[in-house]
């Protein structure tokens, strides 16, 4: 997985790249959790990311509870139709 | 990767995977591989290969919890006829509690919950069975086409 990170102000918005799985979770979650908790609001950008399952929608998940117990957000920007598809089922289940 | 049976109307292609977490993307070209030659629909395609990502995904997380560093492989089967997919996966991991097989509460989302809403979600059937030796698991999905 590649990925970047832009910052803006408080804002750190994150481009990821490739697809997420479990194999990469872990790696996401160690770019993502230093930025929520240092007290940034996190932009993610998935347009490029051709692939999620659910490991990749519960780092999500997890990133947006941990944003809240930090008092900031998480909030998706781009989102890639491959991705908006594996979205949209979870949404049935969260 | 084997072709089991070359009769266009009953195509089955077999491979097998180390029991790994890395190993999921080679299952996922797999699977992509065989519904390009199979012809399945595109649209299905991809909700397919989440499918078969996410219980192959099962295996490593659920049957081979204890044991990370297996060297155990998994397989999965792709057989294909004119009206039904069937996708079959064979681990020689822990048994399978049927009872235990379900997602998770709203408010306790974790892969292995949300996974297998995933595969119900996308599947028409989902079954367990025995595996014939050598295997212990054999979990078989079914989709009508």
């Amino acid at each position: 997985m590649k990925f970047k990170v832009t910052e803006n102000e408080n804002i750190s918005t994150v481009f990821l790249n490739g697809e997420i799985d479990m194999d990469i979770a872990d790696n996401v979650r160690e770019v993502i959790f230093p930025l929520i908790d240092a007290g940034k609001e996190v932009h993610l950008n998935l347009k490029d990311v051709q692939y999620m399952d659910s490991s990749g929608i519960s780092v999500l998940v997890e990133s947006n509870q941990r944003a809240k117990e930090k008092n900031t957000k998480v909030e998706l920007k781009e989102v890639s139709q491959p991705v908006e598809k594996v979205l949209a089922m979870a949404r049935k289940f969260l | 990767m084997s072709t089991e049976n070359s009769d266009q109307t009953n195509l089955s292609e077999k491979k097998d995977f180390l029991v790994n977490s890395s190993s999921l993307k080679d299952v996922r070209s797999f699977s992509r591989e065989v519904f390009e030659k199979f012809k399945i629909n595109e649209d299905l395609r991809e909700e397919l290969v989440l499918a078969i990502a996410e219980a192959a995904q099962n295996i490593v997380k659920h049957a081979y919890k204890d044991y990370p560093d297996t060297q155990d492989r998994m397989a999965v089967r792709i057989s294909c006829t004119d009206k039904e997919l069937e996708i079959s996966f064979f681990d020689k991991g822990k048994p399978v509690e049927k009872s235990k097989v379900k997602h998770r509460a709203i408010d306790d989302v974790k892969p292995g919950g949300l996974g297998t809403f995933f595969i119900q979600e996308i599947m028409d059937s989902i079954k367990f069975k025995e595996g014939d030796k050598p295997w212990i698991n054999n979990l078989v999905l079914t989709k009508k086409l």
